[in-house]
């Protein structure tokens, strides 16, 4: 006993301070990015790129990397013959819309993205189905949508319960939501736990691809959290298939399965990079 | 049992193997001397015509070809397997893998392997048959080695191949959405296939008798875990038995690594299993480099003795704060977790990875990790290492947790001898195997350590082989950082040569790692299995629960914390 509260004093508070304060800065391995000034489009890392995630237009010479399918390997970072290609500390990726994760893509389409972003928001409307009839008849679909973000922020805003389904990771992205309740992370200072029922769930946080034999459980289970209900993709594998896109037994992602709110990049993604994906989804980081 | 006659090798030196006709099987011997020659072609095992050959395909066929000097590959006829596997088993060599091959384009059928580990000479012993090309038969022969069970019904499930005899030839990998007659492993079926989803039914064993009655859990569970499906048939508290449905997370690994080049496989293996990237890795790279003939750096095999503890360190230390935490001890699983943060600072300032990814490499390691951080290392896992102590010092003392881990799930030393439990499930009920002496690898015959011993077989047994190596770990690392030779950490793999075969072996912080590499043409791979420990301990787990109350399974379960990843593949 005397050794045990002897412990508690000695240690009296691990957690790091994140989001309030930035992490230290640190040596670890964050998003990679390409240098178009420097590259010379040689397509080396596009054909050795193990999940696919390089976008190269040779012609139009614009090259970029989508962040979704990205597995964080450096392998372009290192077969790189000029250099361009680096690996940063940044680790605050997730974002609401898939498009922007793809920097190829982006660069190339500069004017869709508009559109696309527009279309998202189309799309959200459907996923938060807290809409009540009699309200319809004379607002603008675009309005309630705006309306409802707005409702769901403020209800969820100080607090949230999150149910975590794995749907065929490697576990790594599930190691990592588990470290959120341990005393360096701490989730519950910011008002967020994990239940064990989606039925007490305000959130999905969703790791894998989704794959065959999960794909009957992931539905249900998003059918089982009553609205309104957020749901957050964790990982490449969740966003885009990762390395396992195309096999007989997977899914690329699980927007395929169920509507996505928020897409956390990484492989895995650090811990404080989902603590940013889950403050994204309400709204509580800018 | 009738028994093959007489068979003995003409190796000399090399190899010998003797059997009895008769009731009397003595010996099996394998000097630890023994070299493969391949200056010497004829290689004929057996006296009679019938009975076992060697092959050793280099000889046959300059196509096939394996590298290794310690595995023994035998080709046995179809009719014979049965008794030849018994046999070996009795001879206490237990069967460690089992797994099928379409050799089709080699004019080989379906071939099926069979791989028997000789722990005590660091020897594999491979038996290979073919499946009866009309039926797509195989004799069963798990009702004799039970280990075999697994195996017999992932190869029915990938290749189509049925086990004539197995006791329960019901369906593992696939389940009710998987329609009849689609073999994923056949060469003819394309990847990205995806077959209509099907209505079969699942059954499970059926326990019946009064006040009996089944507790269905999973696959999304209560807790943040994996999911898989338990079938608990309870009479009261207690229960009777428990039946497992895994591969939920079945991401086809074993399909997606054929054809694809070597380089991508390595990223492939690091994601089989998320804790245990590095022992995954570590084991492909090592058949590769086994094909290739590549002897690695000795600043890499350094390196990779630092990872690989570091590894087993974190997932040790995350294990046994998981036991704490499942028998409501808070304070002590909060201690763990402290440790494993700091384990993870320790891989960040190693490699900026928490999951030691991007480490490996074909031929050594990626970069020199290590160099210049040498004094901050050793300082950040001494101070584990103090921590450590205190805290096994607090919870040993506390009664009221040592009741609750004290004779719970006890694996019986039979039973995990038959299923071939590995690692610290099989060393706590007296098994006593490691793949770091038995099989040496890396750095690790030049260092010192030693590997725990405990009979009981209950939690408190598995926590304390977990404690043991956990504090053997840091001294492993801290003997590879200061041990650690200079020069350069990689010998690069550009090229290999197609149709060669090798194994790889690893100590995964779960037990025993076997994959097994076959190579196509243009550096890709043409056959990729992976066996992770999880595979051979999950029927282990379900015997080791029989007898407890419902409310003990969550820490039972914890006590071996098995991948569900690394199950599925």
């Amino acid at each position: 006993m005397f050794n045990t509260l002897k412990k508690i004093i000695k240690y009296p508070r691990l957690t790091q301070d994140y989001p309030n304060r930035s992490l230290t800065p640190a040596s670890f391995l964050g998003q990679t990015e390409i240098d178009t000034a420097k590259c010379n489009f040689c397509g080396d890392c596009a054909s050795h790129c193990p999940s696919h995630a390089i976008g190269l237009d040779k012609s139009a010479r614009s090259i970029g990397i989508d962040y979704a399918k990205c597995i964080f390997c450096i392998l372009c970072e290192e077969i790189c013959p000029v250099g361009a290609v680096q690996t940063t500390n940044k680790f605050e990726l997730a974002v609401r819309d898939k498009v922007t994760l793809n920097s190829h893509a982006l660069c190339t389409n500069a004017l869709s993205d508009t559109p696309l972003s527009n279309k998202n928001n189309d799309e959200s409307i459907n996923k938060t189905a807290i809409i009540k009839e009699d309200n319809l008849a004379n607002t603008s679909y675009e309005t309630i949508c705006s309306d409802l973000q707005v409702t769901i922020k403020r209800i969820f805003g100080r607090s949230l319960q999150i149910r975590e389904v794995d749907a065929g990771s490697c576990n790594g992205c599930d190691y990592e939501i588990n470290a959120l309740n341990n005393p360096f992370n701490d989730l519950e200072r910011l008002g967020i736990s994990f239940v064990a029922s989606p039925r007490h769930a305000d959130m999905l946080l969703v790791t894998g691809t989704g794959t065959r034999n999960m794909q009957q459980a992931l539905v249900k289970t998003y059918e089982a959290t009553p609205d309104p209900k957020l749901v957050v993709a964790v990982g490449a594998c969740a966003c885009s298939g990762g390395i396992f896109r195309d096999t007989y037994a997977t899914n690329n992602g699980i927007d395929s399965l169920v509507p996505v709110d928020v897409y956390i990049p990484g492989c895995p993604p650090r811990p404080q990079a989902i603590i940013y994906g889950i403050l994204k989804a309400i709204d509580r980081v800018k | 049992m009738v028994m093959t006659s007489n068979l003995k090798g003409n190796l000399e030196s090399k190899f010998s193997l003797r059997f009895f006709s008769g009731q009397q099987f003595s010996e099996i011997a394998f000097p630890l001397t023994a070299k493969r020659s391949t200056n010497n072609p004829q290689v004929t095992l057996g006296t009679d015509k019938d009975n076992w050959q060697h092959v050793s395909f280099s000889d046959h066929d300059d196509k096939f070809s394996q590298e290794q000097d310690n595995v023994y590959y035998l080709e046995a006829p179809l009719e014979k397997i049965k008794e030849i596997c018994c046999y070996i088993q009795e001879l206490g060599c237990p069967l460690v893998l089992m797994f099928a091959n379409d050799e089709r384009s080699f004019q080989a059928g379906y071939a099926v392997y069979y791989v028997f580990a000789v722990r005590e000479e660091g020897m594999l012993l491979v038996i290979k048959t073919k499946a009866d090309p009309e039926t797509m038969e195989i004799p069963s022969i798990s009702n004799h080695v039970h280990a075999a069970s697994g195996y017999e019904r992932e190869i029915q499930d990938l290749f189509g191949i049925v086990p004539v005899g197995h006791p329960d030839a019901k369906r593992l990998v696939f389940h009710g959405n998987w329609p009849q007659g689609a073999y994923p492993l056949r060469k003819d079926f394309a990847l990205g296939q995806k077959p209509d989803f099907a209505r079969e039914k699942i059954r499970f064993q059926e326990v019946a008798g009064e006040g009996v009655y089944e507790i269905p859990v999973g696959p999304v569970h209560a807790g943040i875990i994996e999911p898989g499906h338990f079938r608990f048939s309870v009479a009261g508290e207690p229960i009777i038995n428990l039946e497992a449905q895994l591969y939920y997370v079945h991401k086809g690994i074993e399909k997606l690594a054929e054809g694809q080049s070597m380089e991508k496989c390595l990223f492939i293996a690091e994601r089989i299993s998320g804790d245990e990237t590095f022992a995954n890795s570590l084991a492909y790279c090592q058949a590769i480099e086994e094909i290739s003939e590549t002897k690695i750096p000795p600043r890499a095999a350094y390196t990779r003795v630092l990872f690989a503890e570091l590894e087993r360190l974190t997932s040790h230390l995350g294990d046994l704060g998981g036991i704490c935490l499942d028998a409501g001890y808070g304070f002590a699983n909060f201690q763990f977790q402290m440790m494993r943060g700091w384990a993870y600072s320790v891989a960040d300032e190693l490699c900026g990875m928490r999951f030691l990814r991007s480490v490996n490499k074909l031929g050594g390691v990626r970069k020199d990790f290590v160099s210049g951080k040498e004094a901050k290392l050793i300082e950040l896992l001494l101070n584990i290492r103090s921590e450590l102590e205190d805290t096994v010092t607090i919870i040993k003392s506390n009664s009221m947790f040592i009741d609750r881990v004290e004779n719970t799930g006890i694996l019986e030393t039979k039973i995990a001898a038959d299923l071939n439990a590995v690692g610290p499930g099989g060393r706590a009920s007296g098994i006593r195997y490691d793949v770091r002496k038995a099989f040496p690898y890396a750095a690790y015959p030049n260092l010192e350590f030693k590997v725990p011993e405990h009979n009981n077989g209950d939690i408190n047994c598995r926590m304390n082989t977990k404690i043991e190596e956990s504090f053997e770990a840091i001294n492993l690392m801290i003997q590879a950082i200061e041990g650690m030779p200079v020069g350069k950490v990689c010998e690069p793999i550009t090229e290999v040569k197609p149709y060669r075969f090798a194994f790889g072996l690893t100590e995964a912080p779960r037990g025993e790692n076997i994959h097994w590499v076959m190579t196509g043409e243009h550096n890709t791979l043409y056959r990729y299995k992976i066996r992770t420990p999880s595979f051979c301990n999950w029927p282990a787990l379900c015997h080791a629960v029989k007898g407890n109350i419902v409310p003990d399974f969550p820490l039972i379960n914890k006590s071996f914390n098995l991948s569900y990843a690394g199950n599925d593949l």
